[in-house]
This record gives structure tokens, sequence and C-alpha cells, in this order.
């Protein structure tokens, strides 16, 4: 196998005196798929700002491309592309003022941004909405702006946290194709999402975190136990003993004064 | 604190409910409005901020309001007319408050953010509304008390505790004045106009009468005569008596005080009837439908295809992206001029409040032409005769400053993360970029027009002060930036509590313009054109200093800057 594309020894971070990573070891390959899952709070996002440069402290080390994060921050942003859950974009613009404005950041020549956000929104079917204001786009359109803005700069790393929230079904399945036609191109994806059924999928390792520590991390073959366990199943009975049956059962109970 | 003044709103409770509001809902509303004021947003890469740094600001703040109530204190003690001065003082108070409440604070009444959370729940209308009303309320009271306080001591010293005693309640019957007639007016309007109008139509109202409100500030006195303020004879002034602050000012006429103008002891009672007419009107009639509009003016966009005018063309650059190449080198430079260049336009927070600044200069040219009780056309045909135009040029700078004041802010802060995401060497370079963007739309036409007009009036020779005073004005505004407002444009929340100290606060930054024209001032006074040569070298050099520094401002100094 090549070497790792993404290097993570020991990281660890704390807020305060909460502990959200603690002592993360995790290499990464080429072209591959990894599905980044864990409970509620186990600390996925976290690892994705490091990853995406945005939180710069943390101890430990962690290596792209074989050079250190911390002293290349700045190459390794430019090769890294982030698409982040929620829709957070300054929507006064028009998806085409956004992505030049973005593509600047990145240091793209005018007609390629142009060229490359024509081609992207027209295949997200968004290309009439190309000079609307975002305001007035759903929260799905606005999804695809960011997914558009992510990849506009051809990143050799993708990392995508919570990628599909508020698609329509129709754009989870390109989005889905995309991933793998991403990987055909050889680029490395970080995929963090609560969709069980889409990780196992297309995912070619997973990964599992909780309370800041990796749990799981394989193949799904290799994670099931018996061969009818789902992904999903796998997942509660790691993180929460599979007790799910009788917590629900007390929620209904709570609301009535009952037990 | 909070505490205090929340019980404070809550003592009319009986009042409250029979306008229909619902007590403890109203009390639960208001309770974490204000634990969210008090709870700074947590911004991206940013910490928690030092509680002791914000202490300091809010003492500098209610330092600076002082100062300001010991300036409104004046008539007080000058006017001997007891009820005169006190409506000097009121009208002062209500003016300041008015711009307060028309500017920064009426987003409160139509702020969106928290229907998903309030609407699905059982709470009626008149609550949401007398929500909002007691909210800004606290915030209005909170400034006007510093403010008022010196005049209050003053009561108290010359008239003695009953003076003294009756102060605070007239003082809550003039926020409460304030408070409910500008939002009925809003209220009004919202029901009278279609929702996607209502906007717009709010936006040019506050324009125009934030304007208005700084003219009669200016102007109001010009229309005594000031030169001998102590054989002035209010009887030559009978419309005093259609006054709001007047009828405020009446009141003392309860303790004994002769009213300025005979039998009008009568008008005290409209100081007390209408802030509770205007409450009763805007929370009986007013408030009801008042969701159903509110969301409506947010749906509105959604669906419809709002293609933004000029970005229509398909082919070849667009304007501001030419402008943005042609004064930028780097990359980032030119994101930072291209999104301050589009969200300052777009952003109705930002145009309301910047654009009444462009108004303060035709008024306070105004000012000027009428302070000499001389006839309009004689006054104007011997402006040139005095170098007042650096006044107007100095002047240009408020502009830029409220325009730097809003640039940071947005309620879109969180979508900052791009910054922190893509490959930006340093921020400085993008807060440059915005800083020119603000700089050439908004401040260069305007300096020109102005130039222009000086030009007419002054002459040719006035040439060389409009090149010192725009090198000396961009001077002064780089160094405000570098040392205030290092921050990526658009990043930061916008606050409630920093609402009305913001302005409290340009009032005094207004004065800064003028000390820095002093130089340029004397070298025109004593004809000294080489001097202002060396002036403008100074300048340039300085301007070109502070905009290397700015530029290259890099994370760690700006996460610096965030912590103080």
């Amino acid at each position: 196998m090549s070497s790792p594309i993404i290097t993570i020894r020991h990281l660890s971070k704390q807020y305060g005196d909460k502990t959200v990573l603690n002592d993360i070891s995790l290499d990464i390959y080429p072209g591959q798929i990894i599905g980044y899952i864990g409970p509620n709070g186990a600390g996925k996002s976290t690892t994705v700002k490091i990853l995406t440069g945005i939180i710069q402290e943390y101890t430990g080390e962690v290596d792209v491309f074989g050079k250190s994060l911390r002293d290349n921050i700045l190459e390794v942003k430019s090769k890294v592309g982030y698409i982040p859950e929620l829709a957070e974009l300054y929507d006064l613009l028009t998806p085409r003022e956004y992505l030049s404005f973005v593509g600047k950041l990145y240091h793209l020549q005018d007609d390629i941004i142009e060229e490359r956000s024509r081609k992207m929104l027209d295949s997200f079917s968004l290309l009439n909405n190309i000079d609307q204001r975002m305001d007035s786009l759903s929260k799905g359109m606005k999804q695809k702006v960011l997914i558009t803005a992510g990849l506009l700069h051809n990143p050799t790393i993708v990392i995508m946290d919570e990628p599909l929230s508020g698609l329509d079904a129709n754009a989870v399945i390109l989005v889905k194709e995309l991933l793998q036609a991403l990987k055909q191109e050889g680029k490395t994806i970080f995929y963090c999402s609560h969709m069980m059924d889409v990780v196992e999928k297309v995912s070619d390792r997973i990964v599992l975190i909780n309370n800041g520590r990796i749990i799981a991390d394989g193949t799904i073959e290799e994670l099931r136990q018996s061969s009818a366990d789902s992904l999903e199943q796998i997942f509660s009975r790691l993180t929460s003993g599979g007790d799910q049956v009788q917590k629900a059962d007390d929620l209904a109970a709570a609301m009535n004064d009952r037990g | 604190m909070n505490k205090l003044f929340l019980n404070m709103v809550m003592l009319p409770s009986a009042l409250w409910r029979s306008l229909g509001a619902d007590i403890g809902q109203l009390r639960a509303i208001l309770n974490v409005r204000l634990i969210l004021d008090d709870r700074k947003p947590v911004g991206i890469g940013r910490g928690q901020k030092q509680k002791k740094d914000r202490k300091y600001t809010s003492l500098f703040n209610i330092f600076i309001s002082l100062v300001m109530g010991g300036v409104y204190m004046l008539p007080l003690i000058i006017v001997t007319d007891r009820v005169f001065s006190l409506t000097i003082f009121f009208t002062l108070l209500l003016a300041v408050m008015t711009l307060m409440l028309i500017t920064d604070f009426s987003n409160v009444l139509f702020d969106a953010r928290d229907k998903y959370i309030l609407f699905p729940r059982p709470v009626n209308d008149r609550t949401l509304v007398l929500a909002r009303m007691l909210h800004v309320f606290i915030y209005l009271f909170r400034i006007v008390l510093p403010m008022s306080l010196p005049g209050w001591v003053a009561l108290g010293y010359f008239d003695g505790w009953r003076s003294a005693l009756l102060f605070p309640f007239i003082l809550i019957l003039m926020v409460c004045f304030a408070l409910f007639l500008v939002n009925s007016i809003y209220l009004l309007v919202l029901n009278l106009v279609k929702a996607e109008k209502f906007k717009d139509i709010i936006n040019y109202f506050q324009i125009v009468a934030s304007a208005v409100f700084f003219a009669s500030v200016y102007l109001l006195p010009r229309l005594f005569d000031n030169e001998h303020p102590h054989d002035f004879d209010i009887l030559n002034y009978q419309w005093v008596r259609f006054i709001p602050s007047y009828w405020l000012a009446v009141c003392w006429s309860w303790i004994g005080f002769p009213t300025s103008l005979a039998g009008t002891a009568y008008l005290s009672v409209l100081a007390v009837i209408l802030p509770l007419v205007c409450v009763y009107v805007l929370v009986r009639w007013l408030a009801p439908a008042f969701s159903q509009k509110i969301s409506g003016i947010d749906a509105v966009d959604v669906g419809e295809h709002r293609i933004v005018g000029i970005e229509k063309r398909k082919t070849g650059n667009r304007f501001y992206q030419k402008i943005a190449y042609t004064f930028n080198r780097s990359d980032d430079a030119r994101a930072g001029f291209m999104i301050a260049w589009l969200q300052t336009s777009r952003s109705r927070s930002f145009r309301m409040r910047v654009f009444p600044t462009f108004a303060y200069i035709p008024v306070y040219f105004f000012y000027m032409l009428t302070q000499n009780h001389t006839s309009f056309a004689y006054a104007f045909n011997h402006l040139s005769y005095q170098p007042r135009h650096l006044l107007l040029l100095y002047m240009s700078s408020f502009v830029m400053i409220s325009a730097l004041n809003y640039l940071t802010m947005s309620d879109q802060y969180k979508a900052a993360w791009i910054y922190y995401a893509t490959p930006v060497e340093k921020p400085g370079r993008i807060m440059i970029g915005a800083f020119k963007a603000i700089w050439v739309k908004y401040f260069l036409p305007f300096f020109i027009i102005l130039s222009v007009f000086i030009l007419y009036v002054w002459g040719v020779s006035a040439i060389m002060d409009i090149i010192l005073a725009m090198v000396n004005v961009t001077l002064f505004v780089s160094c405000m930036a570098r040392i205030s407002y290092r921050h990526l444009p658009f990043s930061i929340a916008e606050q409630m509590k920093q609402g009305g100290n913001r302005i409290v606060k340009s009032f005094i930054v207004m004065i800064i313009p003028s000390a820095l024209g002093l130089g340029h001032y004397m070298a025109l006074r004593f004809h000294l054109l080489w001097l202002e040569f060396i002036f403008l070298a100074l300048s340039s050099i300085l301007l070109w200093l502070v905009w290397d520094s700015y530029s290259n401002t890099s994370w760690e100094n700006m996460m610096k800057g965030e912590a103080e």
C-alpha cells in the first residue's frame, strides 16, 4: 500500500476541562473514502475542524501529504476542500458572487471560477439560480452551492461534514455518485455523517469514535460480527449498549409522569 | 442588574395583563433575552472574552454617557426659568434617544430570528410585541440613566428633594413616550403596507428621521437668540407648547414651579396620558397579527426568482470586479473588496446605519449658514472669506467611521468559517481589501461631490486643501481601522448590548478629525502653502506605513486583537 496521505498521531483537544479528542491515531490512504461516524458530541466536528485548519490549537501531530499540518497550514488548506454541515454562507450574495469570492480566496483565475461554477451548478440543476440571491434559495439549494464551493479548487482531499443535510432524494443520489467519481480520480474523501445507510454504502473504511476515542476501525465486513448486522446496529451496540428500546419507553413514560 | 431591571418592567403587571399579555410568558421571554444578551456568541477560532476587559469597556461607556449628561445639564444651570430649562434638557435627551431607537434598536421589533422558537408556541401577539418593547426599554433606560444623572444631581442641588424625587418618574415617562411612539409608527406602517414593501419603507423612514433629528439638535438652538440667554423671553416662543418635552417639563408645576407660558399646566396631563395611550393603541390594536406579518416579511423572497440587477449580464467581468482588480494586487484583498462591496449594498442594516451619516454634512453646512443671523444669501456669499470648507472636508470622515463600524458585523457571522478553511496567509489582506471597498464606494464619490462644491464656492485655490484633507481623513480612518477594527469583514455577531453605546461613542469620535485638521487650519490661516506641502508629504508617508501594517495583520495579531 502507498504511504498515507493523512497521518494523525496522538491527537488530543481540550476545551477547558473537557477532553473532546483523546489520543486519536489514524492513517488515511489516498483514494479512500473514510466514513467517520460517532454519536452526538463524540468529537467528529472537532476532528474535521482540525483537519481543515479552522482549529489550530491541539496536541499531537497531524501530517498531511507527508508534511506537518501545523507548519504547512496554507499549503494543506489549498489542497483540501471542506463542505460543512448547515448552510452557513453569506446569503445576501448570489451563487455566482459567492463562488467568485471563495475562488479568489483559493487564488483561482476568474475565467476558471466562472467556467467551473457554471458547469457544477448546471449539474446540480442550479444554473438558473446563479444570479439569484441566496436568501431566497432553499436550504438544500444552499447546500449545493456549498458543495460547489468546496470542490471549486479541485482539492486532493475532500472533507465533508454531513453534506447531505437538506438535500432531496435526487441530489442525494447525485452526491453518492459524485463520491464514487471523486474516488475514481484518486481523491481522498473524509466523510462525516449520521446517515448510517449512506456511510455503509459509500465508505471503503469506517472509523467509529466515541467520547473522543476511536472504538472501531475497519471495513464494514470487518466490523460485522455476524453477517446480519447493519452499520446502524453495530453503531448502537458499540456506543450505547443497544438498549434503545428501553430508552424510548422511558421517554414516553416521562411525558406522562409514569414510572 | 438584569434581575433588577426585569422586576422594574414587570412592576405594572396588572397593566400588561389588562392589555392582553400573558405575564408568565412575558417574564420568561424577557428573562431569556437578557441572559442571551450577556453571552457573547463564540465566533470561529475565537476564545471567550476576558471579563476584566469587558468591565473596562462598560465603565468607559458609562463615563462617556456621564460626560454627555454633563453637557445636557448646562441649561438647567444657565437658564433661570426651571420649566423652560427642563424643556431644553428633555428635548436633548429625547432627540438622542429617538435617534438610538430609530437606528440601533428598531431591528429588535422586526427581528425574526426567534420565530422558530416562539411562533410555534402558544404565545399571543400582544405578549410578543410587549416583550420586544420592554426589552428595548431596559436598554434605553440603561443608557439614559447615566446620561441624565448629572441633570438629576443638579436638580436636587438647586431645587431640593421634591424636584429630585419627581425627576425619575418623568424620565420613565419620557422613555416610554419615545419608545411607544416610534414603535406605534412602525406597527402602523406594518399594518398598512404589504409585507414585502415594509422593510424598504422603514429603511427610508429611518434614514430621513435620523437626518431630521440630527438637524434638529443642531438647528433648534438657532431659533433662539443665544447671544443673550439671560434676557430671553419665552413669550416669543408660543409654539413651545406643542413640543412633547415641554409637556414633560410642565409636570414641575405640580411641585410649585411656575409654567413658562401662563395657563399651560394642564399640558402636564398629556405627558402622563400619552405614553399610556400609545401603549394601549400599540398592544390592543396594532399588535394582533404581528407574528403573521413578521413571518410575512421573511417569507417574501422564498420561491421567487429575484435576479440581482446588474449581475444579469452574462459575459465579462462585472463592474465591481474591475474596480477590485484596479485597487488591489493580491487575490485575498480582491476577495475582501468584492465581499465588502456586495454585502454593503444588500444588507439593510448596513444601509440603515451608514446612509444617515451622509445627511449630517449638508445639515451641518446649513447650520453654518444660519449661524450668524444674517440672510441666507448674504451668508452664502460671504462663505468664501472664511476657511470653513476645511470643516466640511474633515467631516466627510463620519461616513467612513460609521461604515467601518458596521463592516465587521453581520447576522451571518458564522459564515466567516470560509476565511479560516481557505489558504489565507494574512487576514490583513482581506481587511485592507474591504477597507478599500468602502473607501471607493462610499467615501470617494461623496468626497468628489463635496470637492466640486467647495471648488465652486472657494475657488481653485482650495485644491491643495482638498488633497491634504483627503489624505488626512484617509489617514485618520486607517489608523482607526488599524487600532479598533482588526476583524475580518462580516465576522462578528451584532449584540444588543452594544446598541446605543455606538452612537454615544461616535459622537465622541467625531471630535478627533477636527483636531487632526487643526494643523491644516493653522497653515491655511497664516497662508503657509509650503507647510501644507510638508503636511501632505508627512501624512502620505504615515498613511503608507499604516496601510502596510494593517494589510500585514497576521492571524496571531487578529486573535490577540479580538481577545482585547
